[in-house]
């Protein structure tokens, strides 16, 4: 398995609360990932800080106070390992380039395959993570001058495996599924706020939830701010 | 997840409400279970709750007042269950009989394996609406995504909305009736026509479920073509 939870604002009245309600979807998804937890925080000043840790998510959030953080869009991942080691390195969120922020549920068959062709063209990886692949091809392609829906439409044609993935920079917000849609997802949308999760137990503290337009992506969807 | 291995469910009367924002999944299904035949129940905040009325053989009626997770009704062998909103994963997966009706949509596998009893989907239902479906019914207004009647071996699926790729793919011996549009047909399903007897099943199917947008005369009848689930030398170089 492996959760993931995703916030960006729309209303900045929530901007100071944003840090406890991430953290809140994350820790409801504890039960999809004890093995590592990770949060991506996007603050108004451009900075952008990922906390990741050996641990659940319940213990990763407390240990570093993620619910005193506060921003307009943060990015939340608990990690079942399948494929590679419980370690620092190996925890999500990836930042494979500045401002950009990828986390993964899912499986990558060929991305030995890939990771191959990344680093003969120079390119540097943290881990022997399957995702961190992903992570590293879709900022390829981005430096390459793609805008992030052509990243991972191109990202579709090469890595081959189950993915639910939630893609962030500084102003965009992509949710990317395979066609199979194994992994699972759910969408809720307010006048305030997008919120991705991998179930809808993980929304349901959020404000306005019994009003938001909520349903389950399928392929690509992306919003820009 | 719940580690509670003996719990004394709250008393039950006739008309009884159970708040799954106090109680755990385990609590209400022990509640739920010792409902005497012809009980009435209302489950409250479910909030996304998985597992909620599994398993239960009582002839009750159970109304789970909000949104919810995975594998709603499941093994159910005789409850009436209604979702006033949506619903994860696997509904009414593996039921065996009794009614759930689905107010929203659903995510994947509605009715996944059902034997029998009749799943009613009033939205859209997600990716392999009626998996290896098994006798039961599976009723969706909207749409079905891909890989609907995946291996489907008996029983009927109705998509009162269009219908995603690869429909029936590998299908068996159930029967889909779609009255929208189909994306593309699965390996060995095809298209069938139309006898007065589909035409009857569908109408009484729509009456069962409260569907009047369906025109039983203009619906796609798609079966199995029976070319892949034989073994025949004939197609011995296929394998």
């Amino acid at each position: 398995m492996c959760g993931i939870a995703g916030l960006t604002l729309q209303d900045a009245s929530l901007e100071p609360e944003l840090g406890a309600l991430l953290a809140g979807m994350l820790v409801a998804l504890g039960e999809r990932g004890p093995d590592s937890a990770g949060v991506a925080i996007y603050r108004d000043n451009g900075q952008l800080t990922v906390t990741k840790e050996v641990g659940g998510p319940a213990e990763v959030c407390a240990r570093f106070a993620i619910a005193a953080e506060r921003g307009y869009q943060g990015v939340g991942h608990t990690r079942m390992a399948t494929e590679s080691a419980v370690t620092r390195a190996h925890c999500h969120p990836f930042t494979p380039a500045e401002g950009v922020c990828v986390v993964h549920n899912g499986s990558f068959s060929n991305h030995a395959t890939v990771r191959r062709r990344l680093e003969r063209d120079g390119i540097a990886f943290d881990s022997d993570n399957d995702s961190e692949v992903a992570a590293r091809y879709i900022a390829q392609r981005l430096a390459r001058g793609d805008d992030l829906k052509q990243a991972l439409t191109a990202m579709a044609g090469v890595l081959d495996g189950f993915y639910t993935l939630l893609v962030t920079t500084p102003t965009e917000f992509a949710v990317h599924r395979d066609p199979f849609a194994c992994k699972p997802a759910v969408i809720a949308q307010t006048d305030g706020y997008i919120a991705m999760a991998s179930e809808y137990r993980a929304l349901t503290g959020l404000p306005g939830i019994k009003d938001a337009k909520v349903f389950e992506p399928t392929g690509l969807h992306a919003w820009t701010r | 997840m719940d580690t509670v291995s003996t719990v004394t469910p709250p008393a039950a009367t006739s008309a009884t409400t159970l708040d799954a924002a106090r109680l755990t999944t385990r609590e209400i299904n022990a509640a739920l279970r010792a409902l005497p035949d012809g009980s009435a129940v209302t489950i409250t905040e479910p909030r996304g709750r998985h597992n909620l009325a599994v398993g239960l053989v009582n002839r009750i009626g159970i109304t789970i007042d909000g949104n919810a997770g995975y594998f709603i009704g499941g093994l159910g062998d005789g409850p009436d269950i209604t979702v006033n909103g949506f619903t994860g994963w696997g509904v009414g997966e593996n039921l065996m009989s009794g009614n759930i009706r689905i107010k929203g949509s659903v995510s994947q596998s509605a009715a996944a394996s059902a034997h029998g009893g009749t799943v009613v989907v009033e939205g859209d239902a997600s990716l392999r609406a009626g998996i290896s479906l098994k006798g039961g019914t599976l009723a969706i207004a909207g749409d079905a995504g891909n890989l609907a009647g995946f291996m489907a071996q008996a029983g009927t699926i109705l998509i009162g909305g269009d219908a995603g790729e690869a429909l029936g793919d590998s299908l068996y011996e159930t029967t889909i009736y779609v009255a929208g549009r189909i994306a593309s047909l699965g390996a060995d399903a095809r298209r069938t026509d139309l006898t007065e007897d589909d035409v009857i099943a569908v109408k009484r199917l729509c009456d069962k479920a409260g569907f009047d947008h369906i025109d039983p005369q203009n619906i796609t009848k798609v079966t199995s073509a029976r070319e892949l689930y034989h073994f025949t030398t004939h197609h011995a170089s296929s394998y």
